[in-house]
């Protein structure tokens, strides 16, 4: 288990900001989520002995990486530590297999020859091993890193943002070798990205970053699929964000009623903790948003609202349209269901949304 | 039709030109009513020289802008157009070597001063120079600075004082080089070298002053005669040639003598060979 | 035609580089890879050099070595001898006129290595030692090869140190900026012309053999 409780004050930059965590991270993977700039790097950073925090104490199990009362800082040298930055970092000097064997050079030549062989079969890249990373692919690179990452049997593998530029599949045959080498290997993985396909993709945890701070620890559902805050809603892929004032409570229907853009239209989200009279946001994604072209009756959907298409904008297997009800919607629907409904600018349509598709931002 | 617009600025641009031409008319007749001499000097005049311009300027009303180096630097620089009016050489072949290639004035050529050569040894040696040039052969004497004989006269008048003493082949050794007299005095000044062949006059400045030495006797070697020259381009002839005279008033003397420089008969200063 | 001097001047030149890269090296990686208060002083320090006149610097070296500079005690009581008019004084004194030539590309080249290269050396378990001769050095190697060229080329052309503290000594401290300046004080215009001639053709060979094999070699002052 890696126990992380530090604080970190940034001076540099347009605002200040205090990277502030407390956080444990047992074996298996745990995904850092959050904007660009909450400190995710510097956290991992931290960890690995390259920055030093402020306060504070880091420590793997029984061993004390950092503690700052005791002034006690162990070089990122002794913290048998893995960390694969953003931009891989790979030797551009030394061939692939020597880039990999770099990390082995206390051992035995012979058990040098063992690890790298093997790391490079867990991630498949022998043929490549008298290559120089700059012959190499973007994939073939990531996967050179994560070998020369692993092959030194770390305690902790820290992963920034590993997978950025790759197309899908790619992706996906990557973190299938990953997770087969976690499954033998039960270590603490952190592994920082600001991509929500990635964070379902791994699957087992979240830590949320938001301006420094840890704001929630959870599965990826619960955290993810109802944000808390504004900066992790945009980050999740939450379209529309819609400043709101709540208008009335209703707590027998759980519900409370809330008006969008200036009570240019009302609709119900589920019931929350803010007053009547406050200002607060209204987080929904443009996918649960449901279209049709005749007033619907009996639906189980609370907020029925008419509108004007604005705009159809096609974007490869999904079609985006802004609707005006009332305000301004983002709504994604496919290909077919444009066709199927004629769907374009200036038609008069209903927007159906699910009162547990709205939440409460702050 | 004037138009009474452009005349304001006309105005001005010429107000403006008239102001810069009154300014830059004002820094120029400085030099203008004030002459000026510029002057080439071997590098051991720079402590009486200042003196004689001072004295000079006080009853001329004209100023003297001296430049102190290497005699032969300044010959290949005379050469190439240098824009002096004297020449104050350390020796007499170097203002020859004007003449012959008619850049200097062949009658102005005029004996200033003797020089002379003494051996040198800074304050807290604990050797005693007065014992004659058999000192240097002391084993706490470890360099011994001289001019350059290559084309310094001091220098050269220093290698002839030793071999004329039969230890030139001992001391070689030791020997080391100064571009010009006065950087063979910096040498041993600063303690680098332990003792120097130097001239007379350059005792006397404030850092040399505290020093001991032992004036070698003139026989020695062939005499160090240094002579001026008027350069045969320059603009200010009559000037120059007013102070060459002045070198041989009695009050000009008298500051050279108290510099260290000794003087030629008075009728001697004009003969020369050539 | 003075051969001497202009072997003189040549193996000045190599002793001088060969000795300032093992000085400049640490100089440059401590400059380049810590933060610290006083740096900026070192930092000018090394740049003097460039902007004091050579005979100021070669003044106050001549000072320095004498019997009452510290450097100049030091020598004697260790070797009996002063330290001023040998080669190894001149030496140490165009070291100091040609640090700056030596440091700057190396900071140069030092700084502009992606830092995540050393950080993934340390991380990897490599000590700094390590991560200066298996990262750090053969990434930088431009970077040193101009810093040798440099203050080759800047030592061979040295005059003003070299008048100072060198005493004129054949073989010994005659570079051969010395021999042409002689030259021409003594009027030999022939002779200065010659030598001159020779040691611009050498030069001009050298560095273009080094410029041509190697075409990552910098101009003075690379940009960043």
């Amino acid at each position: 288990m890696l126990n992380v409780k530090i604080r970190k004050l940034f001076r540099s930059d347009a605002q200040p900001f205090v990277l502030d965590a407390n956080v444990s991270f047992p074996p298996g993977f745990t995904v850092l989520f959050g904007p660009s700039g909450a400190g995710k790097s510097t956290l991992l950073d931290c960890i690995a002995g390259l920055q030093q925090p402020d306060s504070g104490e880091i420590c793997l199990g029984e061993r004390v990486f950092f503690d700052a009362a005791s002034n006690l800082s162990l070089p990122p040298q002794r913290r048998e530590l893995a960390y694969v930055f953003q931009s891989l970092a790979l030797f551009p000097h030394l061939s692939v297999e020597q880039n990999i064997r770099y990390g082995l050079d206390r051992l035995a030549a012979s058990e040098q020859t063992e690890r790298a062989n093997t790391a490079a079969r867990n991630f498949r890249i022998e043929h490549l091993l008298s290559r120089r990373p700059a012959e190499l692919s973007g994939g073939e690179k990531q996967r050179v890193a994560l070998a020369r990452a692993l092959a030194t049997s770390p305690r902790v593998l820290l992963l920034d943002e590993p997978l950025t530029g790759l197309d899908s599949s790619l992706r996906r045959s990557i973190l299938e070798d990953l997770h087969a080498w976690n499954d033998a290997n039960r270590i603490p993985i952190l592994y920082v990205t600001h991509n929500r396909e990635e964070v379902d993709a791994i699957g087992e945890r979240v830590v949320t970053l938001v301006n420094g701070r840890v704001q929630e620890t959870g599965t990826p559902r619960g955290v993810l699929d109802a944000p808390r805050s504004i900066e992790l809603a945009q980050s999740a892929g939450f379209e529309n964000v819609l400043p709101a004032v709540v208008v009335e409570h209703r707590p027998a229907d759980g519900i409370m009623r809330v008006s969008l853009d200036h009570a240019a239209c009302e609709i119900e989200i589920p019931l929350g903790e803010a007053e009547p009279g406050s200002e607060v946001r209204v987080a929904i994604r443009a996918g649960d948003i449901l279209v049709a072209t005749e007033p619907p009756h009996f639906l189980s959907a609370r907020n029925i609202l008419p509108g004007t298409i604005v705009s159809v904008e096609t974007r490869g297997a999904m079609v985006a349209l802004q609707v005006k009800a009332g305000t301004v919607f983002q709504v994604h629907v496919t290909p077919g269901a444009v066709r199927a409904l004629d769907l374009s600018p200036g038609l008069l349509v209903w927007l159906v949304i699910k009162t547990h598709s709205c939440h409460l931002v702050r | 039709m004037r138009n009474p617009n452009r005349t304001p600025s006309r105005l001005c641009s010429g107000r403006l030109l008239r102001r810069a031409l009154f300014l830059l008319s004002f820094f120029l007749s400085s030099r203008v009513h004030a002459q000026t001499i510029r002057i080439a000097a071997a590098s051991d005049l720079q402590f009486a020289l200042p003196d004689l311009a001072a004295q000079y300027e006080k009853q001329s009303g004209v100023k003297l802008a001296i430049t102190y180096g290497s005699s032969g630097n300044f010959v290949a620089q005379i050469q190439n157009g240098a824009p002096f009016d004297l020449f104050f050489s350390a020796d007499v072949s170097y203002p020859h070597q004007l003449i012959v290639a008619q850049l200097a004035d062949v009658s102005s050529l005029q004996i200033y001063a003797v020089g002379h050569l003494v051996l040198w040894l800074p304050p807290d040696s604990p050797l005693d120079p007065s014992a004659g040039l058999k000192t240097l052969l002391n084993p706490r004497i470890q360099k011994i600075a001289i001019a350059n004989p290559d084309h310094a006269p001091y220098g050269r008048a220093a290698i002839a004082v030793l071999r004329e003493a039969g230890l030139y082949d001992q001391l070689k050794p030791k020997l080391v080089f100064g571009e010009n007299i006065a950087q063979a005095a910096q040498f041993v000044q600063t303690g680098n070298a332990q003792a120097g062949l130097l001239a007379h006059s350059l005792t006397f400045s404030p850092a040399m002053k505290s020093g001991k030495f032992w004036t070698i006797p003139v026989d020695n070697y062939p005499s160090v005669e240094q002579a001026a020259v008027l350069i045969t381009a320059s603009p200010n002839k009559e000037a120059a040639i007013s102070f060459l005279a002045f070198l041989k008033t009695p009050a000009a003397r008298a500051i050279l003598e108290r510099y260290g420089f000794f003087l030629p008969p008075p009728a001697e200063a004009t003969k020369h060979k050539l | 035609m003075n051969t001497e001097a202009l072997l003189l001047s040549f193996r000045l030149a190599a002793t001088v580089s060969l000795f300032l890269l093992v000085l400049a090296l640490p100089l440059a990686y401590v400059i380049s890879f810590f933060q610290w208060r006083g740096k900026f002083l070192v930092e000018s320090v090394v740049a003097l050099p460039l902007v004091l006149p050579p005979t100021v610097l070669g003044f106050y070296a001549l000072l320095a070595m004498g019997p009452h500079g510290l450097l100049g005690k030091i020598w004697q009581s260790l070797f009996g001898h002063p330290l001023a008019f040998t080669f190894t004084g001149l030496v140490l004194a165009s070291m100091l006129y040609s640090l700056p030539f030596a440091v700057q590309p190396l900071v140069a080249s030092f700084e502009s290595l992606d830092r995540r290269l050393l950080d993934a050396s340390a991380i990897l378990g490599a000590d700094r030692a390590r991560t200066f001769l298996r990262i750090i050095l053969p990434l930088a190697w431009p970077g040193v090869l101009t810093a040798l060229v440099l203050s080759f080329a800047h030592t061979l052309g040295e005059f003003g140190v070299v008048l100072m503290v060198g005493g004129n000594l054949p073989g010994i401290t005659r570079t051969v900026s010395i021999d042409i300046y002689d030259r021409v004080q003594a009027l030999d215009y022939a002779a200065a012309h010659q030598t001159a001639l020779l040691l611009l053709l050498i030069s001009f060979v050298v560095l273009s053999i080094v410029y041509g094999v190697n075409r990552r070699v910098w101009s003075p002052w690379p940009a960043k």
